[in-house]
Parts: structure tokens; sequence; C-alpha cells
């Protein structure tokens, strides 16, 4: 369903010059499951998932979304993705009816078939309060609601979501969760980035755990313990990212980390 | 592109900007207060303005006569109390002994202190010397006594509008007292009266009432219309697009399937809508606040400047030509706040913007613009002139023009569209990120993060740069007399201001100066080819500069410079001119402009605009306005001749061509009417000149033509970016899975 080859992403900056935040990803992920990202912030999770949903273009390597590319096919990728990220806001002006009914439109959805088919996803997702709510009147979690409505609207193969749980109390993530999981039950092929360990290791079939444009290990839980010969996630993935680091980092980070210790 | 999509997202942003109570204030409600405010203030002002008396201090009105009277009582005498409202008089008779230096210090006191406005003095002796210049006439004798007429003398001070006004006042007040003065004279001559005016003026105004005000409105009405069509862009193009980003809602339609072209036609249709409405509603308001101003002013005073409202047709032509100014406007505000990353930002950019049209929409208000077929090619100050023409009735002047001025105002329109669209697919302009600037920063990075060629921004600095270098340039260099003073300067020019500037940014900026100055081994084919096309195309240039010369004559006094720099060179060795004018410029102007300029500008993914843009340089850079439109033509041929070939080489053998061609002509032309078989080539266009002939044109052109299908034929490498747009124009999408 999702085939990514060795996409990097490159782009110049002031202070650092060239800034290489994708080194050579590739992975795979298939339909009926949750391919999970897991990462520090600035390890190129939004932007690998940047370039899946066509915003950004890669600088080299290949990705094909349903067999479409996202760098010469855009426009067809759009149609096959639903996109929930903390930067992908919900408008101001607008309500949620509204708002999703406007996206289920650029989709082409016929009007006959999307009132039904929005009056079952506000119910599913509980929405039916907030219908005629402005985007400007709601709280974090109805905001996100309406993004994941907006994002379901037209039925999409894929979904992708990045970090979709930040800001939100923590009744709102697990139903986030639990709606993220129904979705895998129906067949779709979900990405899931995130840089918290339990949400993981609820959610996702496959894990890739990412850092500083690499991915430094990719399999289900299961391989990723018996291959490193860890059971805690958390430790697995600090092992993991302070060796790739090197000697000096890790010994800055281990003294950080007893301080931390010491104080917790 | 999918209309529905497009009609979706205007819709939707429509209902969103009206839901937006700032926009609503600024497109609706303030217009509708601003100008009865603005009304009420100015009617105030004004009778505020005209009931100011004006105080004057007159001094030495001992020294008057006593008839015709100009004081009476220390006031105004009957006979010349027309406006003695507005003159407040203080007579004092002047201190006794004072010298005129005395006056005049005392004059400048009290005007400075605001005491007075303006000051009069009669000197002493003014009633005797009065009566002996009039005596003069009668007695010869009296001559020599009263050679000068006496003069009171009025002080006032300029710097001061209420000075300046008083002494408007007092001069016309002693002039019809002078009058008097001379009727009376008349009278004892016994001359009648009329003697002083033998004949009277009769004015008849030709234009029929409608037309006086057609003219008074076809200056007004065009400029509001505009300049609220633009500030009406403005504001919602920043908060569709900043706005926007800021709000983190772009992203969230980037992510839907709408095309980035549906977006900005969207946005754009949207902001057009807003353009026009607000340009429509201080259009309707300022046009009812005016007509209830102009009625109560000619209530007031009767007779005056009667302005009634506009002819009923000027507006259906301004709703007209709205559309495609509101479209032009919409696209750049648009094109401008894509490029910005919040809305805070996006408000500076509004100063740079206008500061680009403004003088544009200024040139048409000059007395002396005219419609003509140079005026009507410039953007906006053309639609300006035909909407004043047609308002004042001008009709077959206008369907002249028309075509010239839709078809620029069109193309403009397209480029800002494109520079919309093309702003939408960039995503270091969507996701631009505040970073930490610093210049040392910059510079290292510079030389650091170079590649193979020069960037597109770093192209068109090098373009400006070069223009910056020749502006200072021509005013340190004196015109040349001599010819080795033509020959220095001009070497000068090209190789250390324009070679050495883009050889050192060659070597700092790029990683590749033989990428970057296609200095590769073209086809051989091609070096045969392109001289044979400069040759072929040499006639058509010729034409082309002499068709642009009789659009845009040129001045008087750059006239006088080239025939002064056409004798210089008439002196000049032939091997040497061709050197200093073919040689030289070929190499080192083709190293600027189609090594460094165009293969930066190839970043851009538009090979066109690449080449366009490329010429606009070279072609500005030509100095004198007639030979830099010439030059930009040439420009695209050699653009066009760098891509195809990939080599500089078959530019610099065209270039110098062209030149050594144009050096020629110069010296074969005049002669042809002694030379038989130059006859068929040349034919005499008057004053000395010759073109070439009508076949001699046309084969060239075919030749020409021949000449460009087999470069097109040519493999030829793209840039990057270019071939990513290709694929993006090219892409199969749209129908769903």
């Amino acid at each position: 369903m999702i085939h990514v080859r060795e996409l990097t992403k490159a782009y110049a900056d002031l202070e650092r010059g060239q800034v290489v935040a994708l080194a050579g990803v590739s992975f795979d992920a298939h339909p009926g499951g949750i391919y999970g990202l897991l990462g520090p912030n600035g390890a190129g999770k939004t932007t690998l998932l940047r370039i899946l949903s066509t915003m950004l273009q890669p600088s080299g390597g290949a990705a094909t979304i349903n067999g479409a590319n996202v760098l010469t096919q855009p426009a067809l990728v759009r149609r096959q993705i639903g996109f929930v990220s903390a930067n992908t806001a919900v408008y101001d002006r607008m309500t949620a009816w509204e708002m999703v009914e406007y996206f289920g439109r650029l989709h082409g959805i016929p009007r006959e078939n999307l009132t039904p088919r929005m009056e079952g996803l506000f119910d599913r997702l509980q929405m039916n309060e907030i219908r005629d709510l402005l985007g400007a009147k709601m709280s974090t979690g109805m905001k996100q609601k309406v993004s994941i409505a907006r994002a379901l609207v037209h039925d999409p193969p894929v979904l992708i979501f990045d970090e979709a749980t930040v800001g939100l109390d923590v009744l709102v993530a697990r139903a986030l969760m639990s709606t993220v999981a129904e979705l895998r039950d129906q067949g779709k092929c979900i990405i899931y980035s995130t840089h918290i360990m339990r949400e993981v290791e609820r959610l996702c079939d496959r894990v890739a755990i990412m850092h500083r444009g690499h991915i430094l290990a990719e399999g289900t839980l299961d391989e990723l313990r018996s291959q490193h010969g860890q059971d805690d996630l958390e430790e697995l993935f600090f092992q993991l990212i302070t060796s790739h680091d090197g000697p000096s980092r890790r010994r800055g980070e281990e003294a950080v980390r007893s301080f931390a210790g010491r104080n917790s | 592109m999918s209309w529905t999509n497009i009609r979706l997202i205007v819709s939707r942003e429509v209902r969103d900007q009206l839901r937006d109570r700032r926009t609503v204030f600024t497109i609706v409600v303030l217009p509708l207060l601003l100008y009865p405010l603005l009304g009420t203030t100015f009617l105030q002002m004004a009778q505020f303005l005209q009931e100011h008396p004006t105080r004057v201090l007159v001094l030495g009105a001992e020294h008057l006569p006593a008839a015709p009277p100009l004081l009476e009582d220390g006031q105004l005498a009957p006979e010349l109390e027309q406006d003695d409202r507005l003159l407040e008089l203080d007579v004092r008779a002047s201190p006794s002994k004072t010298t005129p230096a005395d006056v005049v210090g005392e004059a400048q006191r009290l005007i400075e202190q605001g005491k007075y406005d303006a000051v009069v003095y009669f000197p002493e002796n003014f009633r005797e010397r009065l009566e002996a210049y009039r005596a003069r006439s009668d007695d010869e004798d009296a001559a020599e006594e009263a050679a000068q007429p006496p003069s009171p003398q009025i002080y006032f001070n300029a710097a001061k509008d209420k000075s300046r006004i008083a002494h408007d006042r007092v001069t016309a007040l002693l002039r019809r007292w002078r009058e008097l003065v001379v009727q009376r004279n008349l009278e004892r001559h016994q001359v009648p009266a009329s003697a002083t005016e033998p004949f009277e003026l009769a004015l008849r105004d030709m234009a029929p009432e409608t037309g006086r005000r057609a003219v008074v409105w076809s200056k007004i009405l065009p400029f509001v219309v505009l300049i609220w069509a633009l500030t009406g862009a403005f504001y919602p193009a920043v908060d569709l697009c900043a706005g926007e980003k800021e709000r983190g809602t772009l992203e969230t339609l980037l992510c839907s399937p709408a095309r980035r072209s549906e977006i900005v036609w969207g946005k754009l249709l949207t902001v057009m809508i807003f353009s026009m409405a607000t340009s429509l509603l201080n259009l309707a308001s300022m046009g009812v606040t005016g007509a209830i101003i102009l009625r109560q002013v000619e209530a007031a005073a009767p007779g005056g400047i009667a302005l009634g409202a506009p002819p009923l047709l000027a507006v259906v032509w301004l709703l007209l030509a709205l559309v495609p100014i509101a479209a032009l406007f919409s696209a750049l505000a648009l094109a401008i706040a894509a490029f910005a990353r919040s809305s805070k930002e996006g408000q500076y950019y509004l100063m740079p913007l206008l500061m680009i049209t403004l003088p544009l929409m200024m040139l048409p208000m000059f007395p002396g613009a005219e419609l003509d077929l140079g005026s009507s090619l410039i953007p906006v100050t053309g639609v300006m002139l035909l909407l004043k023409a047609l308002i004042e009735g001008e009709y077959a002047e206008a369907l002249l023009y028309a075509p010239p001025v839709i078809l620029v105002t069109a193309g403009c329109c397209l480029l800002a569209i494109r520079w919309a669209v093309d702003q939408f697919n960039n995503e270091s302009v969507l996701f631009r990120e505040s970073e930490r600037f610093g210049l040392v920063l910059w510079a290292r990075r510079l030389v650091r993060d170079r590649e193979d060629t020069p960037t597109f921004g770093q192209a068109i600095l090098c373009g400006v740069l070069l223009l910056s270098i020749r502006f200072f340039a021509s005013f340190l260099a004196a015109a040349p007399e001599t010819w080795t003073d033509f020959a220095v300067s001009t070497l000068v020019l090209q190789v250390a201001l324009i070679a050495t500037p883009v050889l050192l940014m060659t070597i700092v900026l790029t990683r590749s100066p033989k990428k970057t100055l296609l200095l590769t081994a073209p086809r051989p084919l091609t070096l045969p080819a392109a001289v044979l096309l400069a040759i072929a195309l040499h006639p058509l240039v010729v034409v082309l500069s002499k068709g642009i010369q009789m659009l845009y004559p040129l001045g008087e006094g750059t006239r006088e410079q080239l025939t002064q720099i056409t004798s210089i060179l008439n002196e000049a060795p032939l091997p040497y001119l061709l050197l200093v004018l073919a040689v030289v410029p070929a190499i080192c102007e083709e190293l600027a402009f189609r090594g460094f300029i165009l293969s930066g500008l190839r970043h851009l993914g538009h090979r066109r605009a690449a080449i366009v843009i490329s010429s606009i340089f070279f072609g500005v850079t030509h100095g004198v306005l007639q030979q830099s439109l010439s030059a930009c033509a040439v420009g695209v041929i050699l653009g066009y001749l760098a891509i195809q070939t990939g080599s500089l080489l078959p530019c610099i053998l065209f270039h110098m061509t062209h030149n050594s061609l144009a050096v020629l002509a110069g010296f074969l032309a005049p002669d042809a009417a002694e030379r038989p078989w130059a006859e068929w080539m040349f034919q005499s266009v008057g004053d000395g000149e010759y073109i070439y002939s009508t076949p001699v044109v046309a084969l060239g052109g075919a030749a020409s033509l021949l000449l460009l299908m087999w470069l097109r034929g040519l493999p030829h490498d793209s840039s990057p970016e270019e071939r990513r747009q290709h694929a993006l124009e090219h892409q199969t999408a749209g129908a769903a899975p």
C-alpha cells in the first residue's frame, strides 16, 4: 500500500548549512495494520509524513501510495490519504459541520451521499453537540475530532496521523486511539507517528524507530525486543538513540539521566 | 483544473471573510462612514478658511492723497468696500522721522509675532510724488523730477499661508484703487475711460457642459477606482494566505485533493470579489457625499464651478475596466501575501506594492498624458488613459488603442497569476520558517552551500548589480569626445564593470564555472548556424528598431548624443571599431546574461520565463529605452540559443555577428545609392536613412525561422526544476482510484 524507498530530504539552513532531515528512509506499510513511527522531536517524522502527503517534495528517493507517486502524481495521492496532524488546524470561522462538508465536497462526494456519510461520522465520533459550533469556540479535543472527521470524510484507504495526540487530555487521547484501532480493523493502512512509547505499545503492529533522519530499527514490537534483548521499549529506544549518537554524546546523556533519576 | 473545486473554495473563502468583523468593517462600513465624515470636515474647514479675516496694518496713511480716497475715517473708502469683512485694517500714522529701514524692521517684527498678516507702508511724499508723476505727462519739464512712480510697500511673509493670502487681498485692493486713480487722471485730461480698454476679450468655451464635467471626472474616477481596487485586494489576500499560514489552516487545505492551481484560483477570485466590492462601495459613497457637498457649495456661491454628477456612461466604463484591474491587483497581492509568513509580515509588503503601482496610476494624471501606442503599452497607465478617453467620449481613439491595452493587461494578469501559482507550488515559500539571520552567517552560507550553478536569487542579484553599476558609472563617465575616449570607456564598462563582477560571482558563489558559464564545446554545426541566424535576423532587427523609434521617438537630447557618437565612430578605423563594438561586448555580455544570469534563472523551472527575464536584464543595460526594447528581443533569441545548444560559444558568435553587421551597415548603407549591387538590398526612408528592402527582410525572416526550427530539434538539457515542472504539468491524476 505504502512503499517508501531511500527517501531523502535536505534543505538549506542559514546557521547549519545543508540540513539532512531524512537520510535515505525505506519502509513498507500494508492495509489492516498500523505502522508506527517512533522518534524524538526533530527525528524527521513530520518531514517524512509531509512528503507522503505531497506537501513537501523529496530531494531523492521515491514513495508511492496505492501506486501513485508522491512527486509526480500529487493530486492522485491526496485523494487516497486522510492526513491528521498537529499542524492541520480547523477554520476558526466555520462550524464543524461546514468544515467537514467543505472537505467532503472538495473530494468530489456528491451531496446526496455526503449528508448520510457525515451523519454517520458525526454519530461515530460523538460530534453532534459541536455540529454548529464555530472552530474558534472549540476546545483542543473538539478540534481534533473535527480534523479526524475531515480526514475520514472521503473514506480513504490510507490514514496518516502525525503526533495527533499532542495537547489532548487523557480521555480524548484514549478515544482517539480507539478510533485509530477501529479504523485498522476496517482494513485501513495507517501510519501513526508519535514520541510516546505507550501509544506505540498499545496500537502499532510494526514500528520504525527514527532518529536524525535515519530509521535505526524496524519490525514488530516482539522482533525488536528479541533482536536487541531488551523487553522495555523505552530502554530499547534509549539504547538505540544513544548508540547512534556516539560515545561522547552518550556520556553526556547518561549524566543527564542519572541526574534526572536522582531527582525523580 | 476543476471548476467545482474552485467554486467551492471561493464560496468558502467569501463566507469566511464576511464572518470576519475586521474585513466587513474595512470594506463596507469604513467607506460608508469615511466619505460623509471627510465631507463634513471639508465643509467646515472651507467655511473656516473663507471667513477668516486678514489683519493688515497700514502705515503712513497721512501721506495718501485726498482723492480718490483709499481710506475714510480709518476704514476703507465706500467705493472700494467689496470685501471689507475679509480685510481688518489698522491704520496708523507713521512715526515722525522714520527711515525706511525702521519700517522694514517693524513690519518684520509684527508679522513674525503674528500680530498682523501684512503691513502696507505709504512712504513720505507719496501724495506729492503721485501728483508729480501725473503732471509729468502734462509738463515735459517735470519729467526729470519724477522719473519713477511712487511705490507703496507691502510687507508679507511668503512662508506663512495667512500672510500670503493677506498679500493677495491687499494687492487686489490696491489694484482697484490704482484703477480709480487712473480714471481720475484720464478725466483730468478729458480722455474717456474707455480709452484704457480699446478692445474686450470674448471667451467662448466650445466644450458642452457634459464635456467639461467629463474632463474633471475622467481624472478623478479612474484613480479612485484603482487605488481602492488595490487596497481592497491587499487585506483579504494577506488574510487568505499569510493569515491561514499563521492559523495552520493552509496545510489542511494543501493536503486536500484540491490542486494548487485550484486553490490559487479560488483565493484569487475571492480577493477579486473583495477588491471590486471595496472599489465600488467607495465609489458609490464618494459619489453620494460629493454630490451633496457640491450642491451645498453651489448653494453657497452660485455661479461657481458647476461639477454635476459624472456621466452615466462613465460609470459603465469604470465597471468594465474594474474587472481586469482587480484581477491584476489581486494576483499581485496574492503572490506577495503567499510569501509572507504571518499577517504582520504581509502588511509590510503593502508599501513596496504601492511604490510600484502608484507611479503607474499617477502618470495619467499629468496634464500632458495622452493615449497613444506608447502609453497604451504601459500596464495600469494604459487602462487609466483608455478609461479617460472613454469617459471623455473619444471613442474613435479609445477603439484604436483598446487592443494593445487589453493585450498588455491580460498579459500582466496572466504573469501575475502564474507567479501566484508558482508561489503555492514552492515549498520553501509555503513552509518558510523563521530562522536567525546574521550577515556573516549568510555570507558564510553563500560560499559553503554553493551549488553547481547560481540560485535564482543570485541570478536576479547579479542582474540588479550590473544595472546599478551601470547606472552609477553613467554619472561618473563624461560624454566621450574622441574615439579613444569612447573606446576606453566602452572597454572599461564591458571588462571591468560587466565581465569582472560576473566572473567573481561565478568563482565565489558557484561550484562549477563550467556549467554556470556554459563553457562546453557545442555541436560543431551550431556555430555556423549561430552566425547564419544572426545574419538572417539582422534585417528584421533593423525594421524592429526603426518601428520602435517611430512608436517612442527619441528625445532631442538623446538624438544629439547619438549623432555625436556616430560622428566619433565615423573617424575610427574599422578593425578597432569591430573589436570595441562587437568582439568585446559579445564575450562580456554573454558571460553575464546567457552565462551566470540565465543559468541561475533556470532554477525557476520555467524555461521561457528564464529566457524572458534574462533578456529584460540584457535589454535594460542598454540604457536608452528604444535600444533596450530591441536588445530585449535579441536577448530572447540569444537565450533560446544558449538553452538549445547548451554552450555559450554559439551565443558569443551570434552576438558578435549581430553587432558587426550593425557596424558594417552603418558604413555601407550611406553609400547605397552609389553602389548598384546595394540597390536591391536597401531602401531609403528619407533623411539619408536606409533600411533593408522588403524582399531582404522577408528572406531573412524565412531563413531565421528554418534555423530556429532546426535548433528546436536539437537534444538539450533541462534543469531538475524544469523536469519536475514538466512532470507536474503532465501528471495523470483527477480520476478517483
